[in-house]
């Protein structure tokens, strides 16, 4: 983050009293947040479009009447503008009383989703009381919608439809909307029925953008109870050939979840069900642990590395030996990483002198 | 791909082909629907109305393996119209006036007889891209599994050639790869054509290279492809080693690839699940899996990036670099003492160009896209900005062929085969993560409606589908995705072993299968009807 | 008429301008409700995704979705009529299905109840009766008007009755070379504010237009008039609908806009009728359409209907809803003179401001500015309802005390009741009561009282009314129609109506009022509009008038009533 200086003819403001360069088309909350100020906010996702829904990010401009939204004001030459003045810190407070005010609870979980801590966050920030203007709890929870990945626990809702918009702007798919409007505002599909029966591509972008944990994600939540710290671990999606990133979320050896890299080159905070849902086939029952070999009646069973290893090279051996060097071939994986694909290439070059390698692309 | 993915938010003509991208590599196809919200035209050429054809603003349903005579004609219109970028073809390509005076002859009208999209759409499509500033063609499996693959991407490139879009920002032409790491087994050589790097294995500088870099006198010819391999198992190969496939239900023709498995008098599978295809196995051994393993994996923009462990493997699992080198050392091989996966991919790097600037350390952001010709270099985002590989981007004449079976009338249908949104592969991984069965709880076959009615199915019903190799019992459901007369299937379950069906052909020069065409005949079961076994 | 099927009705919309409008009201009259088929096809057929949509038709009040929907009675519970029978009419009917709707804009006779596309007005059930809406009286103080001036004349809906008195010669001048700059100099000098709310000026807002850049230019006639307590929109419509169309015809030529729009509200059928008739007219008459009299100026007007949401008359909000988008209001900047209607310049206007411009044209600027009192130039239109002789339409001077329009103009309140507090802006101005009702009718000096004049909408209430349930219902109102963009508002307006309520909050005065004043503080501040600007205006004049009477309340437990409407 460079606090880029005031070069000559560049457009600058002044923000709390610094003058800062800014270019063409940032908002003054790009800008703050450059020169290190984040400025509250609960409906802001730098990858969509400012909305503006939250106003928690206002800031005064001199020679503007009213406080003015910072991530829907473009930053122009010679603003002056003041973040964080003690009457807009005290309404920020009002708006996170009144925020919290809505909901069935504050703090969650964090394995409902990537962005699930940011009202808990703010309350402690700014010291607020979420039982301050208590009254009748907005959105209503679908426990009607059966579906395995996606908890639709609306009574956390509070309406900044980042849900919404990710599905519109990043996702492309509209698969939900909004519905009625004011205090009594849902988050429905089409004919608010059940994601199954919508255009929902259960990509979890929705709750990972969720500031709440009112969308959450379902599978990650059945390792709420697993002791221990949620630890993340920054990896590469095993499906596809986009190679989204992704973070891995685990609780001492096991695996609970995954979030997309909001950062990934590729991906962009982006995942599809796969790469988002299709976790736990890593530690299924079903996994090898062990080699097995081919006993004399036909069937694999478990043996030791050193006699799985042993019976393997004896096998090549042999068949070099009664059929020559251009008897044997490999097949590398797709799906493996570069170090078993070049040894495995490497396996048959150097242990046959031949080029009889594939990998299944083919297939 | 030739271009990065996020160049695919710039063009403003996309032209998809033969890929199902919202539902084979989803994310990617998020950029194009931003690029269409800003206003860019989508071409979507594909048998069946898969969801990307409703996003698009042109859709061509043309029949399975017609694809040639669709590119021939767009090219035909191309020049016709006056759409050429002369100046691209004059400093850039070679061939262009033999390929201009080839397509000639192929019109739309002519194309349309073939694949049956109407003449205008396909002149409208070759219109749009021929004044496409920038215009991008993306493709993937529907293109390359076919016995005309190659023809296929050839006209794909020569689309791309006289319109200028290759090494420009937004355009060019980008195959989707399938599988998280099939871009780097090539990388890594792990083909039998080339060294690591796609250093030709037929030139004697780079086998003399490998051959002192590995100890081991290697032969200057290419190898042969799996294909072949299979062909000539229990003839001329009698051993294999195998990571991670599960041949059997992913490869063409099962019953021919069964019987090649069993002939082998050694197999040794390296895999995270017992497969189907351990059954013909003579050792299996069992590798680390993804979250378990520190690796290296290049996407199919051609980035590498860093894979890492979190969680232990089960039991005795192990890294498949650790199962190769052990085995290397148990048949003596040299330079196989490795301490860790970073060893080896330093050693991948010192061995081949388009990593020679790349080291383990480096591809922990994911920030490079090869070529990395040295260190310092900031990596290469787009191809073919200046110049091709050979100097000049070289136009090839294409001619139209049938696949290799066409719908007769005793097969009078056509089966495609691809993949779903939710499963992924042969399933082994999907199927074992818990809620994906709740949107895909078994396979079935996409039928039109009124196909289903001419056929005498109802909806639901299961059904006998048959080709020359063999048959299977599947459930039909209607669909409106499927044109009439064509029918769709994945090949992710293997109780419902499609593949069983396919293989009537391979691409001559690549052997790729041709998995998305094949004759099939259909028929009601009784649900309590002893089926014939294949 | 034969039933048309959805391809027919698709057809005849989708290449028109703001389609989706039109489109739902063609389905919801030929179904009697909005069916999810039709939705279906809707979505088909405009290119707009399904739950979008879907989320779209649930904005809007009336749209039915329930067979026989369109039909059922819609009977005003707003804040007149919630004491004039209001409640008792949507008991009596709710077997015929009958729903509360807010404010229609007949408070001048109430209560106002909706079937299908008719109006009928009574205060019981017997007594409804369609009715055209009441012609302004005589103007009471005898002086002189701008937009009543003729309205009252014989014929004046009809083209014959407007050429005869004078209708169409401002529009033949600039036809005959008046240029577009000189027009907008015209209106500069005369100081027409805008009379939709915000009193802009509006020369300023033309010449931002004719100075962007982009087009086709549009211009909105902002008919949406959904302010409770107002209703001299209509009578301006109902009775002199070639005034508004001039007056559009008038700012096009300013601007150099092509196609215009007018966005009225759902509940003014009968006007939808007139207005309708009216275009024809003038298009037949070559007023409007290709080469206006023969000059080289064209222009076209669409004429639509809103669905029922009070912030669609909100002009960022208007424009969505035209657009096919959901309502929201937009961010602004970038603001509509430069990025409106489908992203070009467009001016959106108040049918009274544009009734304004022909007279000002033909009349002169120097007529104009002499019609207001002292300071003042021009007038305005106050809508007068509530506990007071003579409820109606009147055109006042600008600076007329209001104790004047109330006593002497109106007839005062009814006998033996004593004026207790008044609406100012309709309801967002919040009550004047008091010493403070001794004010003169101008922005100035509303202002100085902390309230404003806006639309002119003055609700009165006298003695007998029970102010926290006038403000409870006034919040209530601002809380169901808070569009529930931003978060200032959405929340601020349920918790205050709560508050007004006792539903929840504190019980003892002083906490009440803090977090009252909290909640008020916030809301005006960060709302990002002028509904959520203005609703807390209730509730701060409230407290500054009446403490004892929420005092009493708080103490007493709410003293219920119909709060539902
Ligand atoms: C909540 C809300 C409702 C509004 N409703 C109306 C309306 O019904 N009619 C109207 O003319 N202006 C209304 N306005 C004001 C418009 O936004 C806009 O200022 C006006 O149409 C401009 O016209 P004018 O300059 O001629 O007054 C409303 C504003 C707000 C904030
Ligand atoms: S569900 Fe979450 S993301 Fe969606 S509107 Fe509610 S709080 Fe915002
Ligand atoms: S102030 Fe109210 S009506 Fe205006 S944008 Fe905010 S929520 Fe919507
Ligand atoms: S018409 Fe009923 S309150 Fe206005």
């Amino acid at each position: 983050m460079s606090d880029r200086q005031a070069g000559a003819g560049q457009a600058t403001l002044v923000i709390d009293g610094a003058e800062v360069a800014f270019e063409p088309g940032e908002s003054l909350f790009e800008v703050s947040a450059r020169v290190g100020k984040r400025l509250p906010s609960l409906c802001y996702d730098e990858r969509l479009e400012a909305f503006g829904a939250c106003r928690l990010c206002v800031v005064e401009v001199e020679g503007i009447r009213n406080p003015v939204a910072s991530c829907t004001t473009l930053a122009a030459d010679g603003m002056v503008v003041t973040t964080s003045s003690a009457e807009v810190e005290a309404w920020r407070k009002t708006l996170v009383e009144m925020v919290a005010s809505e909901n069935r609870e504050v703090e969650v979980d964090p394995l409902r989703g990537h962005a699930s801590q940011e009202l808990s966050r703010l309350v402690a920030r700014y010291d607020a009381v979420p039982g301050r203007f208590a009254g009748e709890p907005s959105g209503k929870s679908r426990e009607d919608d059966g579906n395995p990945f996606l908890l639709r626990d609306y009574d956390l809702c509070i309406s900044c439809y980042r849900c919404v918009r990710v599905c519109a702007e990043q996702q492309g798919d509209h698969a939900i909307g909004i519905a009625n409007r004011g205090f009594e505002t849902r988050i429905t599909t089409e004919f608010d029925g059940e994601l199954r029966d919508s255009a929902c591509v259960f990509c979890g972008q929705c709750v990972q953008t969720c500031p709440t944990g009112a969308l959450a994600d379902r599978k990650a939540m059945r390792g709420v109870d697993v002791p221990g710290e949620i630890e993340k671990t920054r990896t590469i999606c095993p499906y596809c050939g986009v190679g989204c990133s992704v973070d891995l979320m685990t609780k001492g050896d096991k695996l609970v979840g995954v979030q997309p890299a909001m950062d990934g080159p590729a991906n962009k905070g982006a995942l599809c069900v796969k790469g988002q849902f299709a976790f736990d086939f890593v530690q299924h029952e079903d996994r090898l642990a062990h080699p097995m070999v081919r006993n004399d009646d036909g069937e694999l069973v478990r043996a030791s590395w050193d006699e799985a290893l042993d019976r393997a090279a004896k096998g090549f051996r042999g068949v070099v030996e009664r059929h020559g060097r251009h008897a044997v071939y490999g097949v590398a994986s797709g799906r493996a990483p570069h170090e078993a694909a070049y040894l495995m290439q490497k396996w048959i070059r150097t242990g046959f002198g031949t080029n009889f390698i594939d990998n299944c692309s083919r297939a | 791909m030739s271009n990065p993915l996020s160049d695919m938010e710039l063009p403003n003509v996309m032209f998809c082909i033969g890929t199902n991208m919202t539902e084979c590599h989803p994310v990617a196809a998020t950029r194009l629907k931003k690029a269409k919200a800003k206003g860019a035209k989508l071409i979507v050429a594909d048998p069946r109305r898969i969801r990307l054809a409703e996003h698009a603003d042109l859709y061509l349903p043309l029949r399975v393996g017609s694809d040639v005579a669709l590119l021939l004609a767009m090219a035909h219109v191309i020049v016709r119209e006056g759409l050429v970028d002369g100046e691209f073809v004059a400093t850039r390509t070679r061939d262009y006036e033999a390929f201009r005076d080839h397509v000639a002859e192929f019109t739309p009208e002519w194309a349309s007889a073939i694949c049956q999209v109407p003449a205008k759409d396909i002149a409208l499509a070759a219109r749009w891209f021929g004044e496409a500033a920038p215009g991008a063609i993306y493709y993937t499996l529907g293109i390359t599994e076919h016995i005309s693959g190659v023809d296929n991407v050839q006209s794909l490139s020569n689309l791309a050639l006289m319109t200028g879009n290759l090494g420009k920002v937004g355009g060019g032409i980008n195959p989707m790869r399938g599988q998280n790491n099939i871009q780097g087994a090539g990388d890594c050589g792990a083909i039998p054509s080339g060294f690591p790097g796609f250093q030709a294995c037929d030139d004697p500088a780079n086998v003399a290279k490998f051959s002192k870099a590995y100890g081991r006198e290697i032969d200057c010819e290419k190898g042969i492809t799996k294909v072949t391999a299979l062909d000539l198992a229990g003839d001329k190969i009698h051993a294999m080693l195998i990571d991670g496939e599960n041949t059997v239900v992913s490869d063409p023709d099962k019953g021919h690839c069964e019987k090649a498995l069993r002939s082998l008098e050694h197999l040794v599978l390296i895999d995270i699940f017992e497969t189907d295809t351990a059954k013909f196995a003579d050792v299996v051994l069992p590798a680390t899996a993804w979250a378990e393993t520190d690796g290296v994996v290049t996407n199919t923009e051609r980035r590498p990036q860093r894979l890492r462990a979190a969680v232990p493997a089960p039991g005795e699992a192990r890294p498949d670099w650790w199962i190769l080198a052990e085995l290397a050392k148990r048949l003596e091989m040299p330079g196989f003492d490795y301490s860790g996966p970073d060893e080896i991919f330093n050693e991948l790097c010192s061995l081949s160009p388009i990593y020679a600037g790349l080291d383990w350390d480096l591809v922990g952001t994911g920030a490079y896209q090869w070529p990395v010709p040295e260190k310092g270099h900031p990596g290469t985002p787009r191809l073919h900005e200046t110049e091709f590989p050979n100097g000049r981007g070289i136009f090839k004449k294409i001619l139209y062929r049938d696949p290799a079976e066409v719908v007769d009338d005793e097969y009078p249908i056509w089966l495609t085969t691809g993949r779903r949104l939710q499963t992924y592969h042969t399933n082994t991984q999907t199927g074992r993560s818990e809620g994906i069965d709740y949107f895909v709880p078994h396979e079935v076959l996409e039928v039109h409606p009124e196909d289903l009615t001419a056929w005498g199915l109802a909806d639901g019903q299961l059904a006998f589908l048959e080709s020359r190799r063999g048959g299977i019992e599947i459930r039909v459901e209607a669909h409106p995705r499927s044109p009439r007369g064509t029918v769709f299937s994945s090949f992710s379950f293997a109780a419902t072993p499609i593949n069983d069906l396919t293989g009537s052909g391979y691409d001559p020069v690549t052997q790729t299968a041709e998995l998305k065409v094949c004759p099939v005949k259909i028929r009601p079961v009784a649900e309590n009807e002893p089926v014939p076994s294949s | 008429m034969s039933r048309l099927d959805d391809n027919d009705l698709l057809e005849r919309f989708r290449k028109l301008p703001a389609p989706l409008l039109p489109l739902l009201h063609a389905f919801h009259e030929r179904d009697g409700l909005v069916s999810e088929e039709a939705l279906e096809a809707l979505s088909e057929g405009l290119h707009i995704p399904r739950a979008e949509l879907y989320g779209t038709l649930t904005f809007y009040h009336h749209l039915s979705r329930i067979p026989g929907g369109q039909a059922a009675p819609r009977v005003c519970t707003g804040p007149i009529c919630r004491y004039k029978g209001g409640p008792e009419i949507l008991e009596a009917l709710r077997k015929d299905g009958a729903t509360p709707m807010p404010c229609a804009g007949r408070c001048d006779e109430p209560v106002p109840v909706l079937f299908g596309n008719e109006v009928r007005v009574g205060s019981s059930v017997p007594e409804l009766l369609s009715r055209p809406s009441p012609l302004p009286v005589p103007n009471p103080g005898a002086v002189e008007e701008c937009v009543f001036a003729e309205i009252r004349e014989p014929d004046r809906a009809s083209l014959v009755g407007y050429e005869r008195t004078g209708g169409y010669e401002a529009l033949r001048r600039c036809t005959a070379g008046l240029r577009p700059s000189e027009l907008i100099d015209l209106v500069a000098e005369s100081g027409l504010a805008g009379r939709g709310g915000a009193g802009f000026p509006t020369a300023r807002k033309w010449s931002a237009v004719a100075e962007a850049t982009g087009g086709p230019k549009t211009i909105v006639a902002n008919a949406d008039e959904g302010e409770p307590g107002c209703f001299k929109d209509r009578v301006l419509m109902d009775h002199d609908p070639h005034a508004l169309i001039e007056g559009m015809c008038l700012a096009a030529h300013a601007t150099g806009a092509s196609r215009g729009f007018i966005y009225l509200r759902y509940e003014y059928p009968e006007t939808l009728a007139i207005l309708e008739k009216a275009l024809d007219e003038a298009r037949a008459a070559g007023h409007l359409g290709d080469r206006i009299h023969g000059s080289g100026f064209s222009f076209e007007i669409h004429l639509r209907r809103g669905a029922g949401a009070y912030i669609c008359g909100e002009e960022t909000s208007l424009l969505n809803s035209l657009e096919g988008k959901h309502p929201f209001p937009r961010n602004r900047p970038p603001f509509p003179v430069t990025h409106g209607y489908e992203g070009t310049p467009t001016a959106v206007n108040n049918v009274e401001t544009l009734c304004s411009v022909a007279p000002i044209v033909r009349k002169g600027v120097e007529w104009y500015q002499s019609l207001g009192l002292a300071e003042n130039a021009g007038t305005k239109l106050i809508s007068l309802s509530g506990d007071i002789q003579r409820p109606g339409n009147y055109e006042v001077p600008l600076g007329l005390p209001l104790q004047t329009l109330l006593a002497d103009w109106a007839g005062g309140p009814p006998e033996g009741r004593r004026i207790q507090a008044v609406t100012m802006a309709g309801l967002s101005g919040g009550f004047l009561a008091g010493a403070d009702l001794d004010v003169d009718l101008d922005e100035p000096g509303i202002r100085s009282k902390g309230s404003f004049l806006g639309a002119g909408g003055i609700m009165v209430f006298d003695d007998s009314r029970d102010m926290v349930q006038v403000a409870h219902g006034a919040m209530e109102f601002f809380a169901e129609e808070s569009c529930g963009k931003c978060f200032p508002c959405r929340i601020g307006t349920r918790r205050l109506a709560e508050r007004l309520a006792q539903s929840h909050g504190p019980r003892d005065l002083a906490t009440w009022q803090q977090e009252a004043r909290e909640l008020s503080v916030v809301m005006r501040a960060t709302s990002a509009c002028g509904l959520g600007q203005a609703a807390p205006l209730v509730v701060e004049s409230l407290m500054k008038y009446f403490p004892e009477e929420l005092e009493q309340s708080l103490v007493s437990g709410w003293s219920g009533g119909n709060d539902e409407r």
